[in-house]
């Protein structure tokens, strides 16, 4: 079923950048939940994978004042993950809320953002907690804020023969609190209608020290409801302002009419979603 | 798959006529779109490459101007082109109208119904939808800059 | 074996291990479930390349021969299944979950089994059978 290729397996990081600056064609095969299926579906026909999931140096989760990531660890480590927990819970959560444990033993944090499916649960979470993707070439290493990692469905600012290496997650500032919120009208396994990132400090005269909210499924992108942001900003947050401002995320987001509902229906969710997400950070 | 484009372009409606009725010219606005030849009778053999993520789409077919009216300013084209290597076809039909609106201003609406066959489809709707808006978004965005250089 | 040889498709094909269903083919069902390394995946979606040098356990593995595991004895016990095509998926799973969790809560038993889908049993008989397990080993 599907089409013949040629698998290498890069035996360390070194190699897994030579092969991928030798063969621009070829992809990048982790843990393959999606790249097997868009090969199985036969939109994918590559001559040649390299197999990096061996790489030990892509493994692993570490902790330095910032939490890094490794891009081969896979969701199901990461949500279990001590570190991670601790760290942030809300993110721990969210790695567990993709898919299901299979999908999660297998598929891995790097994978899953280099793939750039704009339903995925970890995007929006990480543009929120203002991570940074580490990508490495044979050229060096560079870090893209994740916002700017994703250009549009299944696209990534990751060049030809770079590698996502690890995602940096810095810690929450001091009363910081960050949530990640999914709507699923139909199965509990399926892709969100809509879901919101969000991350608010509210200092101690109740106004909104910092925030920072991201979207998913509702572009082509995670999307940062920027106006939700700057309507919040050093305002005193109460429950209406904080409505008045989740409304305003319905003119950020572009959503498509798919069996999860309609363009104009998605809209109104991402302000219902955005809204509950900032009051479940409310002190 | 219906989609409907309308823009207002910064140039006389007998110069953009003049573009959008060379076929190879405008072609040649399309992003994406290779060399496009004649074989007559305003029939035009081309290709059209793809990219949506990891997904490469070369699709090569016929484009047949099916009519043409001069005086109106409207003309409709049949494009039948397939990805054989993928294996999946599109097929579209595309309605294109100019009307002047001032003397140095033009009107244009691009209706096009699309259909995609086979593997393609396996993308789903949306995402070719969205894809299809942008190709033909960026075909009038560069007609524009043409039309009026 | 060729590079494009599927785990599910080694195991059934190759290894004549049928026990191993396929039912989607794209990652949703569960019905292929198979234990790499005690973790459960997708074995329709993995390459076998992928699984080289490790652990692979299939239904086949998980009875002690004829000796049903008390997983299997409560399926049969508490009615979780019925036309069986995802009983294999479920048992491979379930017990994935109650080697890494002897007690799991409520909600744990539920999110680990959702990406097992059931057409027959409507899920509770499954639920049951999990619980019962558990507490068998208490």
């Amino acid at each position: 079923m599907i089409a013949p290729f040629e698998l290498v397996r890069a035996g360390s990081l070194a190699e897994a950048l030579e092969l991928l600056e030798s063969d621009p064609e070829a992809h990048v095969l982790a843990g393959g939940t999606a790249l097997v299926l868009l090969m199985k579906q036969g939109l994918l026909r590559p001559s040649r994978l390299i197999d990096i999931g061996g790489l030990a140096e892509l493994r692993g989760i570490r902790m330095n004042g910032d939490l890094r990531i490794g891009a081969l660890t896979t969701h199901l480590e990461a949500e279990r993950s001590a570190l991670v927990r601790r760290h942030c819970p809300a993110l721990a959560s969210c790695f567990g809320t993709v898919a299901t444990v299979r999908i999660r033993a297998q598929g891995t944090v790097g994978g899953n953002l280099a793939h750039a499916d704009p339903a995925q649960d970890p995007p929006p979470m990480l543009v929120a907690l203002g991570a940074v993707a580490v990508l490495e070439s044979g050229a060096g290493r560079r870090e893209v804020p994740m916002e700017d990692l994703f250009v549009d469905v299944f696209e990534t600012s990751i060049g030809p023969g770079e590698l996502l290496r690890e995602i940096v997650v810095p810690p929450l500032a001091e009363g910081a609190r960050a949530t990640y919120v999914k709507f699923l009208p139909r199965t509990e396994d399926d892709y969100a209608t809509v879901s919101v990132g969000a991350v608010l400090r509210v200092d101690a005269d109740g106004r909104c020290a910092d925030v920072r909210v991201a979207l998913g499924s509702v572009g082509p992108t995670p999307v940062r409801a920027r106006r939700v942001e700057s309507a919040l900003r050093g305002e005193r947050v109460t429950p209406a302002r904080l409505r008045e401002a989740a409304m305003l995320v319905r003119e950020e987001v572009d959503p498509i009419a798919d069996a999860r509902g309609s363009a104009a229906y998605k809209r109104e969710m991402a302000g219902v979603w955005t809204e509950r997400a900032l009051r479940a950070l409310l002190p | 798959m219906k989609l409907d484009h309308s823009a207002r372009i910064d140039a006389p409606v007998e110069r953009v006529w003049a573009i959008v009725s060379d076929v190879p010219r405008a072609g040649r606005l399309v992003p994406g779109v290779g060399p496009v030849e004649p074989l007559g009778a305003d029939r035009y053999r081309g290709t059209l490459r793809v990219q949506i993520g990891p997904v490469r789409l070369d699709l090569a077919g016929d484009i047949e101007v099916t009519s043409r009216d001069e005086t109106a300013r409207t003309a409709a084209l049949r494009l039948d082109a397939a990805d054989h290597r993928l294996g999946g076809a599109v097929r579209a039909t595309m309605r294109l109208a100019l009307t002047q609106a001032t003397p140095s201003t033009t009107d244009i609406r691009i209706e096009t119904d699309a259909q995609v066959l086979g593997r393609i489809g396996e993308l789903g709707e949306p995402i070719i939808r969205r894809k299809a808006d942008r190709i033909v978004s960026e075909l009038i965005a560069n007609l524009a800059r043409e039309a009026s250089s | 074996m060729p590079a494009e040889r599927l785990l599910s498709d080694l195991l059934r094909d190759d290894l004549g291990l049928t026990g191993t269903k396929i039912g989607c083919g794209v990652g949703v069902c569960g019905a292929c479930t198979v234990l790499v390394d005690d973790v459960p995946v997708t074995s329709c979606l993995l390459l076998a390349a992928q699984a080289e040098g490790r652990s692979i356990r299939t239904i086949e593995g998980i009875a002690d021969g004829d000796r049903l595991t008390a997983l299997q004895r409560a399926f049969i016990t508490e009615g979780g299944f019925q036309c069986g095509i995802c009983t294999p998926g479920q048992i491979v799973s379930a017990t994935a979950l109650l080697e890494r969790s002897a007690h799991p809560a409520e909600g744990e038993i539920r999110d680990w089994m959702k990406g097992n889908l059931c057409r027959c049993t409507g899920y509770y008989g499954i639920l049951r059978a999990v619980r019962a397990a558990a507490e068998a080993s208490a």
